[in-house]
């Protein structure tokens, strides 16, 4: 941008959103794995159109968050990467209750963020909020829990059958899914 | 996450993904996004802000209810900062001194073995 246009009012270069393809490639170059992750990518995309208003549907909660495990290590806030705080099936929860949910086995971003507040990445209570004022039918009774597997196909072939079952039994209309 | 919005999707279950790496997200492709221009771990809304976590939230429905086809991303209008600078930080290898590298690198490799045998080891069912 010339000195001439600065009264356009366009932001900063950077404030765009991040580019994390490319970062995370570069990132893993530099640290010595020459073969880069393959990101999903598809070319065709499918779409069901709600069947009814959203004040009609049963709608359910789903998260890449992990059940505090106190023998895991550190989990909280503030925590540095925890693999071992990591899940490797679909796992449900009671939706009409409490739970503690952690991302300390997740690539947040740690330099800008702590998990200091679980709502930030688990909005189950805002979903029931919803419910209460009539902004949706009711809140699925389960939420579900799908785990991040750098595997592909096993996310293809096993995680995503077992939630589509899951969320088939619950009769569920939609699902709102919270990734990090 | 992509991945299960897809697959759910295609079995007549609509879906929602709120999430903060676009690029990620829509290189996926899904059928619908609420993007949050906020650091990874966010993606429902500042912390400590119920005000920020009720609008995202009440965004993702309107987006869900409303969306016109696939691939419809709603960027939600709030800002983690008004300084954007946070952005320059995360896996910037620039940014990063050689012997920091190598200590990345070390942890790297001790992570993905704690996965590995966390993922080898018989699951307990839940």
């Amino acid at each position: 941008m010339s000195a001439r246009d600065d009264d356009l009012g366009f932001a900063p270069e950077e404030d765009a959103p991040i580019p994390y393809i490319q970062r995370i490639h570069d990132y893993y170059l530099a640290l010595g794995y020459p073969t880069p992750y393959r990101w999903a990518h598809y070319a065709e995309v499918p779409f069901q159109p709600l069947k009814k208003p959203a004040a009609g549907c049963r709608i359910a909660l789903i998260t890449t968050a992990a059940p505090y495990q106190p023998d895991k290590g550190d989990q909280g806030p503030g925590a540095p990467y925890n693999a071992a705080a990591k899940f490797y099936a679909v796992y449900s929860g009671d939706s009409s209750v409490e739970h503690d949910l952690r991302i300390s086995h997740l690539a947040i971003d740690r330099a800008h963020t702590t998990a200091e507040d679980r709502n930030a990445w688990f909005p189950l209570p805002q979903l029931r909020r919803c419910a209460a004022a009539g902004l949706i039918g009711e809140v699925a009774p389960r939420f579900h829990g799908m785990p991040t597997n750098r595997s592909h196909r096993t996310t293809l072939e096993k995680d995503c059958p077992e939630l589509l079952a899951r969320c088939r039994a619950d009769g569920v209309d939609a699902a709102i899914l919270v990734a990090n | 996450m992509s991945l299960a919005a897809r697959q759910l999707e295609e079995n007549g279950i609509a879906t929602l993904i709120m999430g903060c790496a676009k690029d990620i997200v829509e290189y996926c492709g899904v059928p619908r996004f609420l993007f949050s221009d906020f650091p990874l771990g966010n993606a429902a809304g500042r912390p400590k802000d119920l005000q920020s976590q009720a609008f995202s939230l009440e965004l993702a429905l309107k987006t869900l209810e409303a969306a016109p086809a696939a691939r419809t991303t709603v960027q939600s209008p709030l800002r983690w900062s008004a300084d954007p600078s946070w952005k320059l930080d995360y896996s910037n290898i620039a940014r990063l001194p050689p012997d920091e590298i190598q200590r990345l690198r070390a942890e790297f490799d001790r992570q993905k073995e704690i996965a590995r045998n966390i993922r080898e080891t018989p699951a307990r069912a839940k």
